[in-house]
């Protein structure tokens, strides 16, 4: 077992929805003591556990906000999911401190520095800062990361050395007991390490003793495994107003890599997923349907189509929320190295289908269509459009005359003159009749060819174009054209 | 002068007197004599080739078909026609030999087909890329012929007859008239010596032979009043 803890001391500012600007002091209050403050009050010396009116007292431009718990816990799970990209073992140790086991995974990423490294990056690009250690006990993980000086311990045995230069503070005890620590003489964990364990559960209680020892991995330390739920729904909150859809894309990035990474969790893909802008002052969402030709988790094909659909969309209202949803995941093949390229999954397959994506993406589901031969001896209906990768009938090769590589979708009605048909001057019969007759079975229902009567006629215009044109009762008409 | 003979063995250098060399052998077209006076000996695998053509129905598909057989039949590649100015007919392409299930058809207007063309050139396994782009502008046409440039996709793009008198970046620019049986093919330009002379070709037309066949799928009731006994006659 290897923990890895991602603390994020700021998550109570970052997951605010109208984030404050950075360069200004802000901080977060709760019950009138400061609970964090940014990077400018800091450095101003508002601490946390300060009172407000010291706070004031001491920076009286300070900006304050309200804490939000449950956007915190929001912000949490969110996160849980964006991980599941690395690992499925996570635990949640609220308010702000997320666990991964990542024992399982350091092959696959590469060893432990590389994946700290990635993750470290990633939760930066997800938007928070964060305190991360890697222990082989959860709870020396969370102290680690506590302390913020980024240790990496790989080994047991040396775990009491990295342990010991830690202040109290990462015990999280109350006052009295910490006073009490000090009256002992013990700065460090290191000198409450070497005290007699005996006497301190005497002292502090058997609990005290027990958190020490599963510090140490001597006692076990179990921890209650995140449950992915079973549908992904995330809302994120944008810091102002956007009134252009595709400066929505950076936003949705944030979403789509929380729903790679519960994918991920459940070897899956989505075929298809919601986004919705939610607007202000009560206009309705606006829904956007991703679809993919095949299930999916990737993140960058996922983007591209959403950014095709959000440049061709109008806003009519400001968007104020993001909120992905998707159900029903498909499990994904695990790929493995083919020694011979097949038709199922290839590269250039795969390069296809994104294409097919794009292009609905942009210009409608039916931008795109394959073409079958059906098994029919009305012209109209021998040649189908269908969408593309759907299966095309089987059918035998009927036997006919001549036909045009072009339809016209409507026959064009043509002028007779001297008993022959015009188109440009009057046209040439080469070829002829053909007799095209009877439907009768679906006449009359709605959009339906119907029955037909017709005498077809390969014919050569004055342009010499080669021309298929038929007569019926109704006259001469123009059905399509060799080209 | 052994630097200059080096020199002209490059594929972008030619002399003025003869055709140049292709960097990738070409498609065969299907017509010999047409063949012969393309560099590479056939339609190019890449780079942007232009039709020029007033008419539809004067046999300007046919001239294409044997290479859409070919590289859907053969090479098992896919083809994508952008912006079909009629409905292409399934029956008479699979007479032509073209996999009907390696075709896509894109329908779409304006700058789109255009832009639809630009991601298809960045696909894998797109054989022939085969669009109509009657009002194209040249910016749009230039970046089409440096996206065919770097895939090996043989693109084909038709553009109505005046554009002829207008400046291209395509390398291959060919215009067609219609001569009876015949397909006269004039090459506008080429990387080589010009061709003054046109080229009538031999495309298959349909057959004059009379198919007096009667496409009737089942015997006509003899009598409206066959379908309704109960009526008094």
């Amino acid at each position: 077992m290897l923990w890895l803890a991602l603390s994020l001391p700021q998550l109570p500012l970052e997951a605010l929805a109208s984030r404050p600007d950075a360069t200004l002091p802000a901080a977060i209050v709760w019950h009138d003591r400061i609970v964090v403050g940014n990077e400018a009050a800091t450095a101003a010396g508002i601490v946390a556990g300060l009172k407000l009116a010291a706070a004031w007292a001491r920076l009286p431009a300070l900006a304050i906000h309200e804490r939000n718990p449950a956007a915190e816990a929001s912000a949490l799970q969110r996160l849980a999911c964006w991980a599941g990209e690395y690992t499925s073992e996570i635990s949640l140790r609220p308010p702000q401190t997320l666990l991964l086991e990542i024992g399982a995974s350091l092959r696959l990423f590469g060893g432990a520095e590389a994946l700290y490294a990635r993750i470290v990056s990633a939760c930066a690009g997800q938007g928070f800062q964060s305190q991360t250690a890697i222990a082989p006990t959860p709870l020396a993980a969370e102290w680690l990361a506590s302390a913020a000086n980024g240790a990496l311990c790989l080994d047991g045995k040396t775990l009491p050395a990295l342990l010991a230069p830690l202040p109290l503070q990462v015990l999280a005890l109350s006052p009295a007991e910490e006073a009490r620590l000090a009256s002992f003489g013990a700065r460090t964990l290191g000198d409450v390490l070497r005290l007699p364990r005996a006497g301190l559960a005497k002292r502090f209680g058997a609990g005290f003793a027990t958190r020490l020892a599963q510090a140490l991995g001597e006692l076990p330390d179990p921890r209650p495994r995140f449950v992915f739920p079973q549908r992904f729904a995330e809302r994120l909150e944008l810091p102002a107003p956007v009134e252009h859809a595709p400066a929505l894309l950076f936003a949705a990035r944030r979403l789509i890599a929380a729903l790679c990474g519960w994918l991920a969790t459940r070897q899956s893909g989505v075929l298809h997923c919601r986004l919705e802008l939610e607007h202000q002052r009560g206009h309705p969402a606006t829904p956007l349907d991703l679809a993919f030709a095949a299930a999916t988790r990737d993140g960058e094909r996922m983007l591209r189509i959403l950014g095709e659909r959000l440049h061709s969309l109008q806003l009519n209202s400001a968007t104020s929320a993001l909120r992905l949803l998707a159900d029903s995941p498909q499990p994904l093949p695990g790929r493995d190295a083919a020694l011979f390229a097949d038709g199922h999954g290839n590269p250039a397959q795969e390069s296809l289908a994104a294409l097919v994506e794009r292009l609905q993406a942009r210009l409608g589901a039916d931008g795109i269509h394959a073409l079958c031969r059906v098994d029919e001896h009305r012209p109209e209906l021998a040649s189908r459009p269908m969408a593309p990768w759907s299966a095309a009938p089987r059918t035998p090769a009927a036997a006919h005359g001549p036909r045009p590589l072009w339809l016209l979708p409507q026959p064009q009605a043509l002028r007779e003159r001297d008993g022959q048909p015009q188109h440009g001057g009057p046209l040439r019969l080469l070829v002829g009749p053909e007799r095209i007759e009877s439907g009768w079975w679906d006449a009359g229902e709605p959009g339906a060819t119907g029955d037909l009567r017709r005498d077809y006629f390969i014919a050569l215009s004055p342009h010499a174009e080669w021309l298929w044109v038929f007569r019926s009762a109704e006259g001469w008409f123009l059905h399509g054209l060799f080209a | 002068m052994p630097a200059l003979a080096e020199l002209l063995q490059r594929t972008d250098i030619w002399r003025g007197d003869a055709l140049a060399t292709a960097p990738l052998p070409g498609i065969p077209t299907g017509f010999a004599e047409l063949d012969a006076e393309l560099p590479g000996g056939g339609w190019p695998r890449s780079g942007l080739m232009e039709i020029l053509v007033d008419r539809t129905g004067i046999g300007e598909l046919s001239l294409l078909l044997p290479m859409l057989a070919r590289l859907s039949g053969e090479e098992l590649a896919w083809l994508i026609f952008v912006a079909p100015p009629h409905l292409l007919y399934a029956p008479a392409l699979a007479d032509g030999g073209v996999a009907l299930s390696r075709l896509l058809i894109v329908a779409a207007a304006g700058r789109n087909a255009a832009w639809a063309c630009e991601r298809a050139l960045e696909t894998d396994g797109v054989g022939a890329l085969v669009a109509w782009l009657p009002e194209t502008r040249p910016t749009e046409l230039r970046r089409l012929q440096m996206a065919a440039e770097a895939s090996r996709t043989l693109t084909c793009v038709f553009r109505p007859g005046v554009a002829a008198n207008t400046a291209s970046p395509a390398p291959l620019r060919l215009a067609l008239e219609s001569n009876e049986r015949h397909l006269r093919v004039r090459l506008l330009k080429r990387r080589g010596n010009p061709l003054t002379r046109p080229l009538d070709l031999a495309i298959p037309r349909p057959p004059l032979a009379d198919p007096s066949r009667h496409a009737l799928a089942c015997p006509l009731p003899a009598a409206t009043a066959a379908r309704s006994p109960g009526q008094p006659a």
